[in-house]
């Protein structure tokens, strides 16, 4: 089994660059964490994400792409997917907004909430972080460490091109220095890779 | 706003401009006054291209004051896309002048002896217009510039393109933006092709001498205006979100959610939405810099900001920030993930004049029938060039994609009363699909947009959890919507005001402080019901049967990935959304 170092990339990059990274957590990051909890467990737990900012400012959570209205009956699963944006504009965010008035125009797509299963193993979930969430706790995330696919990875490197050049400062894989732009190409074909950035 | 301007594009010897007292039409603003007009003025049975038919153009209600995003204009006709009435609005600079000019409305009637094409020019002292065949077939892009050499950088242009001089049903009409371009389109329904068909390429508009509408209740109006601004700011959409994201944040979201029409409606996700979501948009668009780039108002007096600019990766300026709906009809919808092939097509289509959600929709259309491939964005930039330059094949396209079926026999085509369907699918989110299948403009979000409706107490509380709430918030929706659209309030102030019953308030107090009315929640209401009643009637004489109030049969029968759903409401629930 390969340790995290052996899968890490760490990138220091120039000030305000970490920004152009925060889209790469709307792919979504994997987190691991005990099974069993309800999504508002998880959420609060493995995501350490306070309960005021949980009830203020992520108003629309998905599990596995249906939107819930009570994030203590859902329960997340290994192998799920938990996505959290911010309140939204329009009709669409309105209807889409956990516990909203226009939850009934949405019901076949309404996550029906199921009870908290026994504890005791772990669940590794792809949790994904858009708009504001992903700006207001992207940064942190992105500091002390993220799992994201190798794949989702390796194509965001390479959409960000030259632009990447102009804002990596320096770049190690498996704890060596590499060139920033050779960065993508020392990635594996597919898994998960531990991302690290620090900025300047 | 105290009078109408009639121009009479048929009157014998050459077009006749005249300005007469608004009438009966005193106290309504935007769709309230387009649509009034229309239905009072308009045969509904009438070819939309033929001298009946009229166009008319009015400013909201607070359009040319102080109040903050009184910006938008409505434009109505009888439409040459659905066959109904049609209301289509945008924001741009000319709400706010024309309103400074004191026109509740300018109205394009008959239609000329000849293909002559026209220019108008509305100032504070005169009304003139004239015959410019040096305008034929340029883009609005020309057009504006050539307005600008001749009339100077303080006028605002209502002009159509190509596509509008060739009547086509998806063409737009453009306003210009606080920067002078062609950027901000009245889109849906073809009204461009109406413009077309009354000869006129360009109106300018020059409120030169002009001061800001003054309000009745100046110190109330100030108040409630402060009020305004700082509910809007200080709410999560409107005071972040938008201004960081723009509309386009909707992307990663509704892609979440399985409802992301994607590759002509046939997945409800698009596996690289990652790529042209507003998040994305937004990292590129600041890294490349440039003024306005990621947060810009579409005109002046907007508070939210949710438009912005976008520059090639050169730096040079390309187009306006793509809003979600275009990045979804040019972007997913046709399986192309290129940000910069987005933003060209949704250049070429504000140059052309062609309503970006219908072009979308119709070249996803083209692509099922083997025209090109799903995913070939050079492809689409070739279909859409192919609609400014007049071929047989871009004449078809830019008709739409009823017509575009029709020709290439595709059964799958996302259209309700002959216009295309927006950015949400409407088995993901089966409430939407009630307002497509019942509108009175034909498929559209926006006629069922505002959230307030719960708010403005429209039809009671309804409970959001019960089966049957889908056709109640619709209907409830779409009388809220209307009121909204009447006010030439954006849309997007909808947010504020659902959750900040404070910020509602200051609406009501805006609106009364300037017109010095009192009115209520309940007048709101009953304006909007009485403007969709308006509506109905008209559609129903103009042939329409509640048959037409459908989805197509597809979205009942083919499962949407990945939820596999279909649309599930019944017939019968929907002959229900106009039973009030």
């Amino acid at each position: 089994m390969q340790t995290a170092t052996e899968r890490e990339l760490r990138l220091r990059v120039a000030a305000g660059g970490l920004a152009r990274f925060l889209p790469l957590l709307g792919q979504g990051v994997r987190v691991t964490g005990a099974s069993g909890a309800s999504a508002e467990q998880f959420i609060r737990r493995e995501l350490a994400i306070a309960a005021d900012y949980l009830n203020e400012r992520i108003q629309t959570v998905f599990l596995d792409g249906k939107a819930i209205d009570d994030l203590g009956a859902a329960e997340v699963g290994d192998g799920s997917t938990l996505a959290l944006s911010a309140a939204m504009p329009g009709l669409a965010g309105a209807v889409l907004r956990r516990g909203g008035a226009y939850a009934a125009m949405r019901r076949q797509i309404s996550h029906e909430g199921r009870g908290a299963a026994a504890g005791g193993g772990t669940v590794r979930v792809r949790v994904k972080l858009f708009n504001l969430v992903a700006r207001e706790l992207g940064p942190d995330l992105l500091t002390r460490g993220v799992w994201v696919s190798a794949a989702d990875l390796r194509g965001f490197l390479d959409r960000l091109g030259a632009g990447l050049g102009s804002i990596c400062r320096a770049a190690q894989w498996q704890g060596r220095p590499v060139a920033c732009r050779a960065a993508a190409g020392r990635l594996p074909a597919e898994g998960w890779v531990l991302l690290r950035i620090t900025e300047d | 706003m105290d009078k109408i301007l009639r121009i009479n594009m048929g009157a014998a010897g050459g077009p006749k401009a005249k300005t007469e007292a608004v009438g009966a039409y005193a106290g309504l603003g935007g769709r309230a006054l387009t649509s009034s007009l229309v239905a009072k003025e308009v045969p509904p049975t009438c070819h939309p291209l033929g001298e009946e038919n009229k166009l008319v153009i009015a400013p909201g209600l607070l359009s040319g004051s102080a109040a903050a995003m009184s910006g938008r204009i409505s434009v109505g006709c009888k439409s040459p896309l659905t066959g109904g009435i049609k209301e289509a609005n945008a924001g741009g600079q000319p709400s706010q002048m024309i309103g400074r000019l004191g026109y509740a409305a300018i109205v394009l009637e008959g239609k000329p002896a000849d293909d002559t094409l026209y220019r108008v020019f509305i100032s504070k002292e005169k009304v003139e217009i004239t015959p410019d065949p040096g305008l034929k077939m340029l883009g609005n892009y020309a057009v504006v510039e050539k307005m600008k050499a001749a009339y100077g950088d303080k006028v605002a242009c209502i002009s159509i393109g190509q596509a509008g001089e060739m009547k086509l049903s998806g063409a737009s009409i453009a306003f210009t933006d606080m920067e002078q371009r062609p950027t901000r389109h009245a889109g849906r329904g073809g009204v461009g092709a109406v413009m077309g068909a009354k000869g006129v390429k360009v109106i300018v508009v020059d409120d030169s001498g002009c001061p800001v509408r003054a309000p009745q209740n100046p110190e109330a109006f100030k108040e409630a205006n402060k009020a305004w601004v700082a509910g809007l700011r200080k709410h999560a959409v409107t005071g972040q979100g938008l201004p960081a994201y723009g509309t386009n944040v909707l992307t990663n979201v509704i892609n979440e959610a399985g409802a992301y029409p994607t590759k002509n409606f046939m997945w409800g996700r698009f596996d690289t939405c990652a790529k042209i979501s507003g998040e994305a948009q937004a990292e590129l668009e600041n890294a490349r810099g440039g003024a306005g780039s990621a947060t810009h108002g579409c005109h002046r007096g907007c508070v939210i900001r949710c438009s912005g600019t976008f520059y090639d990766k050169d730096g040079h300026y390309l187009t306006k920030q793509p809003e979600y709906e275009t990045v979804w009809a040019h972007g997913g919808n046709c399986g192309i993930d290129d940000i910069d092939a987005i933003a060209m097509l949704d250049r070429l289509d504000d140059d052309f004049g062609l309503d970006t959600i219908e072009m979308g929709a119709t070249i996803g259309v083209a692509m099922e029938a083997g025209v090109i491939q799903f995913g070939d964005a050079q492809g689409a930039i070739n279909l859409v060039k192919e609609v400014g330059k007049g071929t047989p094949l871009g004449r078809i396209l830019g008709s739409g994609a009823a017509v575009t079926g029709r020709c290439f026999g595709v059964e799958r085509v996302p259209v309700v009363k002959g216009q295309s369907m927006p950015a949400y699918d409407p088995r993901g989110v089966q409430g939407i699909g009630v307002t497509y299948a019942t509108s009175t403009q034909g498929a559209d979000h926006t006629a069922g947009y505002a959230v307030t409706a719960n708010i403005l107490g429209v039809g009671g509380k309804v409970d959001a959890l019960k089966p049957e709430g889908q056709i109640e918030l619709s209907r409830n929706l779409q009388i809220a919507t209307t009121a909204i659209d009447s006010t030439g309030m954006c849309l997007f102030i909808a947010f504020a005001i659902l959750d900040q019953p404070e910020t509602f308030q200051a609406l009501l107090d805006l609106i009364n402080g300037f017109t010095g009315a009192k009115m209520t929640g309940d007048d709101v209401t009953t304006l909007g019901k009485n403007i969709l009643k308006l509506e109905r009637d008209f559609n129903l004489k103009a042939g329409f049967t509640r048959q037409m109030d459908r989805l197509p049969d597809y979205f009942k029968r083919e499962k949407l990935p990945p939820h596999n759903v279909t649309f599930m409401v019944k017939d019968a629930e929907l002959d229900q959304v106009y039973n009030w």
